[in-house]
């Protein structure tokens, strides 16, 4: 009671490394708004058939309900809004795909704002007809050495096609190797 | 102004602090663990957390204690030896908490106390901070508080970025480096 459950929830959040998130606690949650329900119903026993201006220890015990009330919200609030941003990072740091142990951490309304966000990101970007997704990192060359980690198999790039089978090393461009890499299936060869 | 949403302002805010109640209050007796009836009563001293404190006291329905953390003791541990006192494990939000504590407490002199404390330590950490090696943590991090601990980090990526910087790749080609021998000529 009084947000300290609340309170372990950011320190939940707050202990993970900065881009990652710990699976969604939706128990705790979810207790949190039963505090909040609790705490509710002793504040309505409270000023019932009360003066609200009269300054007696009604008063005050009901204040504190209220505080507690405020103090919860805001505690579920910025869980929200912090595990929001790090899921609209992903969108540009992983990509539109998200790795299976990324997934398990977010619940499904969680899910459904990662699609939604990619959604109006693509759609913009169709308007500018410019992806803002690669070369997050201004480059050097606009040809890049990979070697490819995974099996891929053929790929058409721009007017050729490239057979990417497992480490095989090509001469890419940087925008084309980019979705790849981002993925995990290539690497960048660096002498 | 720290925001709304941010997560460290929430955290600090509950540091548990000693109040003295000035008015009762019923149906809050959780906040109690030494009362029978389901109420706090006049003159009772508990320890809140900061965030129902704070509240509280600007409607002078309590009044705060100072916490241990600005008391004599901590005052005689500062001016012995300002580094070594560890504010990561025991008060890792002292700055913010201070600030926030100043003006609801009497004490005038807890402005002055923290600017103190940080002047002494922000040498030491400075040097340090740059110096430190990338791999370890060196012990002296762990006694640093939030607010230090992002200095500390913010100095260590920019040496990062400098030697990163110092060696990079111009595409000239390197030079060997060829020791002088000097014969220095003692006789």
């Amino acid at each position: 009671m009084y947000a300290r459950r609340a309170a372990q929830l950011l320190q939940e959040l707050s202990s993970c490394e900065e881009g990652q998130l710990p699976p969604y606690n939706g128990d705790k949650f979810d207790q949190v708004i039963r505090e909040c329900e609790e705490h509710s119903r002793q504040f309505q026993s409270l000023i019932r058939d009360k003066d609200i201006e009269t300054k007696n220890e009604d008063h005050y015990g009901s204040f504190i309900h209220h505080l507690s009330i405020i103090r919860n919200k805001r505690c579920l609030m910025a869980y929200m809004y912090k595990r929001a941003e790090v899921i609209q990072s992903y969108r540009w740091n992983v990509g539109r795909v998200l790795p299976r142990e990324i997934q398990d951490k977010l619940n499904f309304s969680e899910q459904e704002y990662f699609k939604d966000y990619c959604g109006v990101i693509d759609s913009y970007m169709k308007d500018l007809d410019l992806d803002l997704t690669v070369d997050m990192v201004p480059p050097k060359d606009p040809y890049i050495r990979v070697r490819v980690l995974s099996e891929i198999g053929e790929v058409s790039l721009g007017d050729h096609a490239v057979s990417l089978t497992k480490d095989s090393f090509h001469f890419l461009r940087r925008t084309d190797a980019e979705t790849f890499i981002s993925q995990g299936l290539m690497e960048e060869f660096v002498e | 102004m720290p925001g709304y949403y941010d997560i460290s302002d929430i955290l600090m805010e509950d540091e548990a602090v000693s109040v003295v109640f000035h008015v009762g209050a019923n149906g809050v007796g959780l906040l109690d663990p030494g009362t029978e009836t389901n109420s706090v009563e006049k003159g009772a001293k508990i320890d809140l957390p900061f965030w129902l404190a704070h509240e509280l006291c600007r409607r002078r329905a309590v009044s705060i204690t100072i916490p241990s953390c600005f008391g004599q003791k901590m005052k005689k541990d500062v001016q012995a030896d300002a580094a070594c006192v560890d504010l990561g494990t025991r008060y890792p939000y002292f700055y913010e908490f201070g600030c926030k504590l100043f003006p609801l407490v009497g004490d005038k002199s807890i402005g002055p106390f923290l600017r103190h404390t940080f002047a002494n330590r922000y040498k030491e950490m400075l040097s340090k901070s740059h110096t430190a090696s990338l791999n370890a943590i060196p012990k002296f991090v762990l006694r640093l508080s939030k607010e230090e601990y992002q200095l500390f980090e913010a100095a260590r990526s920019s040496m990062v970025e400098f030697k990163k910087w110092r060696v990079r790749d111009l595409g000239l080609m390197k030079t060997t480096i060829v020791g002088h021998k000097r014969k220095t000529d003692l006789h």
